[in-house]
């Protein structure tokens, strides 16, 4: 059954990023599913009110006061009025939010829950134990995932770390991952076939493997922002020693940020041996991304640390072999063939690296068949069918038995999360949390939720939640239902609704609207420069 | 496939490092990275009952019963996962699994979370030993402030105060030149042969010479502004105090007052400024220095060594609480500087200010220099000048509150003493006993540590 969702969340275009593509693509491809998606974002400058993109993606920018890189200021309250309203508006049931560094999802998820709508969140990103401000973002993840009906993460690491942090039941958090839209990361020898619109359904022919003699020039190329996380560091202390060891291989570096300054001051210390076999590009706009990975044979990744990393996928489809460090959840991406892993230590990253040099001279590995996988691997139009079976789980549609897989009661295999993971703590769970679609909204119910959050933090949660109950009743009474329009739907493509019939059809079409609408973002991004 | 060969194929899995690389064996190198698949793997602080299983280095009987109680969880998955449940599930994510994507495997869940890896259980006497950097520092403030109270009183001389500083300074910078030279000497006898090693270990003492001369350097910087401060607080001081005790009555430095364009009669202004020296300055001058005395305890740069930190030539680049965390170790000396000047607005005379300023300079500026390498050279002599400090101070308080005679100094020494070894008991005691609620989650989502062998500069 067709949903009416909401997508909320801080990031979300103008601003280029990860999470920004990733609810921008989800949402596209769950309009073509027969749902109605809506965005809620803060006003960007220069992008407020509402906005339609392609094939009527509706955007609300909330005016909002955004403190830090783009996040708003965490008002508990404030956002209800204005988020009721646009919810009444657009009769949404389920609202998905995005991100745990966003507030504004954070918000959404709590005032969804009052009033009585079906929650989903996605995590995409790693969050230690350790620091302060880690440990003040936890606790606020756990108390708007207190009473969340399902989370999804990207990645299975990503998982296990949400799931410690909010302490959840595992078997309320799916792993779904991201996706790469294959069509816009060909390889050079592609090109031909991304001008001919009937070529992405017909199967290319086998692509011709690249030889290379033993002094033709390898290139690495590395796209990522300078940032100390990104294992800057690493980069350039490796640089020097793997163009001292391999003569015939160059570098190209993309991407700006605070570790550039050091980048180029080790460039200049050495810029005799290194300056002209190593080219920095400063910073690249998504699109160009393709243009610059397909200039290379491999891809270094010396992150260190990474939910899921959509960037060596984007690499892989480009035709990249990849040199990469195991952190976080890099290691479930790609298969082995694809891959060579380094420790996140320089003498590793350099071994693995001459490693992939000599794998490539060798022709021993064939990167010419690595797009063709990665777009079987990933593609957007699964990740949207794998996000709608969680809609239908929470809503009811699938059974407990079905969405859960398991009969309920002592057997349930995920202990629960919290590290002590006794058994008496399985059956709390049960107690407070009615499976599939049966979350019960009462407040008190949500308040035994909240509770067990902390000593002070349960109490504290708890009033704000009745706070929040109040306030909507005060709401429904200020300005009630009846008084709100409700917005007409944008018009739906017939063609979605012959594309419900049949599984087997689905895909096929699923596929050619895919390659249309890939266009019109592109052009939508043009115009937006 | 039936259970067995499930689990075999689980098996198979586990031990074909090439096909599954994040179960992925290796015995764990020497530079131990927590994020190691392996090194959680053989971790011996594994968190769930579950892992006994997993181990898969255990032979004979454990292994069996490891391989039956798989068995056993297979076959149970089998009957209730029903019909669709084939293959065993991988930790995955380019492979399309037959199992839902809300699936929790028992057997990897969470099987690389680590708690307390690098737990260092304290014990007592090496924390009893290193609190005595602490009671060294303590002491020293506490001998500064007898010291003060001295002076103020009119018992002790300043330029006694300042002539005995000065020589145990003057000392003191003998024996620490001494030192630095037989380090120097010692380096450079190694380091002849082996040229490689020129960068890290010239590095090492360079940036020891270079710390301190940054912190002598600081202290001459300092000094000026702190002794000008003085100087430009004295009239306010002396207009607070008209009437009062003749205070810098030698000075005839006054600020022109008239310079500044203002709606207040100069009367008037003299007034406000008495008001405000009134308020601002004779009330809250002790609370002010002891709140900066405070500042400097707290913030004291406990764990500094003499800047042979780079051991092996092998850095791990600063961590997460070492970025956020850390305070300039100027702050502290700065604070204990601040106070004096603070205080030395109190005293009669030039000389008086001159001396006191001078002994802060050497107590806060100086002094923790030669300390810390006396610890670095020789665990006797620390001790040593921690047993002398400590009776300084005990002595010190007693003389200070009793107000003279060599029974309350003794009585001081005897009671400070107690106090400060039952003081050091104690906290170590409770600090030892905080270990249990340590709680420290690591896993494969901590930013990892990039190990760099070599700095590049």
């Amino acid at each position: 059954m067709p949903y009416n969702i909401a997508m909320i969340s801080d990031f979300f275009f103008p601003q280029p990023g990860g999470v920004e593509s990733h609810i921008y693509q989800l949402s596209t491809k769950l309009i073509d599913r027969g749902h109605k998606v809506i965005v809620i974002s803060h006003a960007y400058e220069g992008r407020t009110g509402v906005r339609y993109l392609t094939n009527g993606l509706k955007v609300y920018h909330v005016p909002f006061f955004v403190i830090y890189r783009e996040t708003t200021f965490p008002t508990v309250f404030s956002f209800f009025p204005v988020f009721r309203n646009i919810i009444i508006r657009e009769n949404i049931e389920i609202v998905h939010g995005h991100a745990s560094l966003s507030s504004l999802c954070h918000e959404a998820i709590l005032h969804a829950r009052t009033m009585g709508l079906r929650t989903v969140f996605t995590d995409h990103s790693l969050f230690g134990f350790a620091d302060a401000a880690s440990i003040l973002t936890n606790k606020l993840l756990k108390f708007t995932l207190s009473d969340v009906d399902h989370v999804i993460c990207v990645s299975h690491t990503c998982k296990e770390n949400t799931v410690l942090r909010a302490s959840l039941d595992p078997l309320m958090v799916s792993v779904i991952p991201n996706a790469v839209v294959a069509e816009n990361f060909r390889p050079l020898s592609h090109t031909s076939h991304a001008l001919d619109p009937a070529a992405g359904e017909s199967r290319p022919p086998p692509p011709q493997p690249q030889h290379l003699g033993p002094h033709g020039t390898i290139t690495i190329v590395v796209i990522s922002r300078l940032f100390y996380n990104k294992g800057t560091d690493l980069l350039i202390a490796a640089i020097p020693r793997i163009l001292a060891t391999h003569p015939h291989v160059r570098f190209i570096i993309a991407g700006s940020g605070p570790k550039a300054i050091d980048l180029e001051q080790m460039l200049e210390r050495r810029s005799h041996v290194l300056q002209d076999r190593v080219e920095l590009l400063g910073p690249v706009r998504h699109e160009e991304v393709r243009d610059v990975m397909v200039r290379g044979h491999i891809y270094l990744h010396p992150s260190l640390t990474e939910a899921f990393g959509t960037v060596i996928v984007e690499a892989a489809s480009c035709g990249l072999y990849i040199v990469c460090t195991r952190v976080g959840g890099i290691p479930e991406v790609l298969p082995p063939h694809m891959t060579t892993f380094a420790a996140p230590e320089e003498d590793d990253i350099v071994r693995a690296t001459g490693e992939a040099i000599g794998k490539i001279r060798g022709n021993r590995v064939r990167t010419e068949r690595f797009h063709e996988q990665v777009r079987v691997m990933y593609s957007w139009t699964d990740v949207a069918r794998r996000t709608e079976r969680v809609y239908d789980g929470i809503s009811g549609v699938l059974s407990e038995e079905e969405f859960y897989g398991v009969e309920s009661g002592a057997d349930t295999p995920g202990a629960r999360a919290s590290v002590s993971g006794d058994d008496e703590a399985d059956a709390n769970w049960s107690a407070t949390r009615g499976r599939a679609g049966v979350q019960s909204f009462a407040l008190i119910d949500r308040l035994k939720r909240y509770y067990g959050c902390g000593i002070w933090a349960g109490k504290l949660f708890c009033l704000c939640v009745v706070v929040d109950y109040l306030l909507w009743v005060f709401l429904e009474l200020w300005a009630p239902r009846a008084g709100i329009d409700v917005a007409r739907d944008w018009p739906k493509k017939v063609k979605v609704e012959k594309e419900r019939e049949g599984e087997g059809a689905r895909r096929n079409v699923g596929g050619g609207v895919a390659v249309g609408r890939k266009r019109g973002g592109r052009h939508r991004e043009k115009d937006r420069e | 496939m039936t259970p067995l060969e499930a689990s075999s194929s689980l098996r198979r899995a586990i031990e074909e490092p090439d096909i599954h690389p994040q179960i992925h064996h290796r015995p764990a190198a020497s530079s131990v990275s927590h994020l190691r698949p392996d090194v959680a793997y053989h971790a011996q602080s594994a968190p769930r009952k579950v892992r006994k299983s997993g181990s898969v280095g255990s032979d004979g009987a454990d292994a069996s019963a490891a391989s039956a109680v798989r068995k056993k969880r297979a076959r149970d998955r089998g009957r209730s996962g029903s019909r669709r449940r084939k293959g065993t599930w991988k930790k995955l994510l380019w492979v399309k699994q037959d199992y839902p994507d809300n699936h929790t495997d028992e057997e990897t869940f969470l099987d690389h979370l680590q708690r307390n890896p690098r737990l260092q259980p304290y014990e007592f006497w090496p924390l009893v030993a290193d609190s005595t950097v602490i009671v060294q520092h303590v002491c020293s403030v506490v001998v500064f402030a007898c010291c003060f109270a001295g002076i103020i009183t009119g018992r002790v001389s300043p330029v006694a105060v300042v002539s005995w500083g000065s020589i145990g300074t003057v000392l003191g910078w003998v024996l620490w030149d001494f030192w630095v030279g037989q380090e120097e000497a010692a380096n450079a006898a190694e380091e002849g042969p082996a040229e490689l090693g020129d960068d890290a270990g010239t590095m090492s003492s360079s940036s020891s010479v270079s710390a301190v001369g940054a912190q002598s350097k600081e202290v001459q910087g300092l000094a000026p502004p702190s002794l000008h401060s003085a100087n430009s607080s004295a009239p306010q001081a002396n207009t607070g105090h008209a009437t009062g005790a003749a205070t810098f009555a030698n000075y005839a430095y006054y600020p022109p007052y008239g310079g500044q364009a203002s709606s207040f009669s100069p009367r008037n202004q003299q007034r406000l400024a008495t008001a405000k020296s009134a308020i601002l300055i004779y009330d809250s001058i002790w609370a002010i220095s002891v709140w900066l005395m405070c500042i400097n305890v707290f913030f004291f740069d406990y764990g500094g060594g003499v800047g042979a930190k780079l051991v092996f030539g092998l850095r791990i680049l600063n961590t997460k609480a070492n970025r956020y965390f850390r305070f300039p170790a100027s702050l502290s000396t700065n604070a204990a500087l601040m106070a004096s000047t603070v205080l030395a607005s109190r005293l009669p005379s030039t000389t008086h200010v001159f001396s006191l300023t001078l002994f802060s300079i050497e107590v806060f500026g100086l002094f923790p220099v030669f300390r810390r390498h006396l610890r670095h050279i020789s665990w006797r002599g620390h001790l040593a000048l921690t047993i002398f400090l400590v009776t300084g101070a005990g002595g010190g308080v007693g003389v200070t509150i009793s107000g003279g005679g060599w029974r309350a100094a003794i009585a001081g020494v005897v009671l400070g003493g107690l106090l400060t070894g039952l003081t050091m008991g104690v906290c170590s005691w409770w600090l030892i006993g905080l270990q249990k609620y340590k709680n420290e989650i690591h896993g494969p989502w901590d930013p990892a540590r990039p190990v760099i062998r070599r700095h590049w500069d």
